[in-house]
């Protein structure tokens, strides 16, 4: 074996690439105009099945952003509780919180889906509920449970002397949260926050379990009727992945704009 | 060593399975009663099932039914993952473009079930109207074809019955011989669900058993056996078993 020299370069930071090294050819450029350019390629050249399920999706689509966005917002004041009930010390309330966490963490999505949808339709006060609703309800509940989680971290994570010094100050306890803890927390809080948001994004394909025409359903309903499922299941695939892309470049956009400590 | 062990195994265990040829794979979506379902023992009883066995013995070959999700049971024969499909697959042109089938078995019209006293007589009344069916199937063809209705789709067609047990949609359409099991037979609904009519279809529609296109040995199998079963008299006894209303 012959020896090799190995040069060990210490520099500042050289193997994570900064903020600044990102230009056209970052992993997300890539993606991206990859994604887009093979659908504007398949649906040029072949458009018979693929520019024909790309028509059929635009209403799933529109339904899969409904269930998402709702869903987020949902989970994030069930998380926002959620987490602040598990660092309560009210033990009532953090008993609750924690309770609902370790349930909630357990039960695959799929299930509670059909559980709040078909099981509690048996009942009188759910039997009016849309799918839409329902589904809605079951992600924010389950994704409620998660967010907490990251909220519990997050506010974890900040100095027990800014509690202390703004104590000093003369703040009450809720001051002292929502002014002084939880606006520091929100830089650590946000990317798996947005993390979670392109999971549910994701998972809210799992809501076509209950007649919701989402994405999923209207590419299923076209590959059973035309038998392309190859073709349906390639465009549901990338269309699931141009909208992922889109959401997770505008939360590292916020992410960046929140990081004023990196800022100069 | 152990290579060229295995590859003569492998050539063995090929070679005989070709000389045998004897065992044929059925898929079936277990979830369409009476026609195909799991019984308590997680058997896979039913009109169809049956019947296969029964072509089975009349031609001589080992079948071995297989449950699969209907969603996704033709991909899973173009790939190959069974070498037949009997799980009331209706005979239509479009499916006939991409696969062959045996036969016909059995004759089926469209059921609308809706909820008793309803007042759901007619393709008019749906209009504006929820309607479930199975994703994929001729019943949720049908429900499409219907101008002015909302058609949905559920992955299995128990979901779309349940879902207008709890009033959430106001008909389901599937095979007449499912929408009799659950509206007049099943005891779950049979107090609450009722056959409302049956659609007239413009021509006969007919179950068959679908192989992949090319696929002749299987089909001629398959449609000897069916040939003697019938003429044997067996299938007139299987219908009875499963259809004792019906004469």
């Amino acid at each position: 074996m012959s020896k090799k020299e190995v040069n060990i370069h210490v520099g500042d930071g050289a193997a994570i690439p900064s903020k600044k090294d990102r230009g056209l050819f970052s992993a997300w450029w890539i993606s991206f105009i990859g994604a887009v350019a093979i659908i504007i390629y398949l649906c040029m050249t072949e458009p018979d099945p693929y520019l024909d399920i790309l028509k059929f999706l635009p209403d799933g689509i529109l339904v899969t952003f409904q269930v998402t966005i709702y869903s987020i917002l949902l989970s994030l004041v069930i998380g926002l509780v959620t987490g602040l009930g598990r660092l309560s010390r009210n033990r009532f309330f953090n008993l609750i919180a924690s309770t609902y966490v370790e349930i909630i963490r357990g039960i695959p999505l799929l299930v509670q889906l059909f559980y709040i949808y078909y099981a509690l339709g048996k009942f009188e006060l759910f039997s009016n509920l849309p799918p839409l609703a329902a589904a809605v309800i079951a992600m924010a509940i389950c994704y409620g449970a998660y967010m907490g989680e990251v909220f519990r971290a997050g506010i974890d994570s900040i100095d027990h002397g800014q509690t202390e010094a703004a104590r000093t100050l003369g703040f009450n306890r809720s001051q002292t949260m929502f002014l002084v803890v939880l606006p520091q927390a929100w830089r650590t809080i946000l990317p798996p926050v947005g993390n979670e948001f392109i999971a549910l994004l994701k998972d809210s394909s799992l809501v076509s379990i209950l007649a919701v025409a989402d994405i999923l359903r209207r590419g299923r309903e076209f590959a059973s009727e035309s038998f392309y499922y190859f073709e349906a299941f390639t465009m549901v695939a990338l269309v699931y992945l141009v909208i992922t892309l889109i959401l997770s470049k505008g939360v590292s956009r916020m992410e960046h704009k929140l990081n004023y400590y990196e800022r100069h | 060593m152990m290579k060229k062990a295995l590859f003569t195994l492998a050539a063995v265990l090929f070679l005989s399975n070709v000389a045998v040829a004897k065992t044929i794979v059925f898929a079936s979506d277990a979830t369409w009663p009476p026609m195909e379902m799991v019984d308590a023992n997680k058997n896979i009883v039913g009109f169809c099932p049956d019947l296969v066995k029964a072509i089975a013995k009349a031609a001589g070959f080992t079948a071995v039914i297989k449950n699969t999700a209907w969603d996704g049971i033709f991909a899973g024969l173009a790939a190959g993952k069974y070498d037949a499909i009997a799980s009331s697959v209706s005979i239509t042109d479009k499916r006939k473009r991409v696969m062959d089938f045996s036969d016909p078995y059995f004759e089926v019209k469209q059921g609308v079930v809706t909820r008793k006293g309803a007042g759901i007589k007619s393709i008019d009344d749906l209009k504006g109207k929820k309607i479930g069916a199975q994703i994929g199937t001729t019943g949720y063809f049908a429900s499409k074809k219907i101008k002015g209705a909302k058609p949905e789709s559920y992955d299995e067609v128990g979901l779309a019955i349940e879902n207008l047990n709890n009033g959430r949609i106001d008909a389901v359409i599937c095979d007449d011989a499912v929408a009799v099991g659950y509206a007049l037979q099943n005891k779950n609904y049979v107090d609450s669900l009722s056959l409302a009519f049956l659609i007239v279809p413009d021509e006969p529609e007919y179950l068959g058993i679908a192989v992949n296109k090319g696929n002749t040995e299987v089909l001629e199998l398959i449609n000897k056996g069916l040939k003697a079963v019938r003429a044997s008299g067996e299938y007139d006894a299987i219908f009875k078993k499963w259809f004792p209303t019906e004469e």
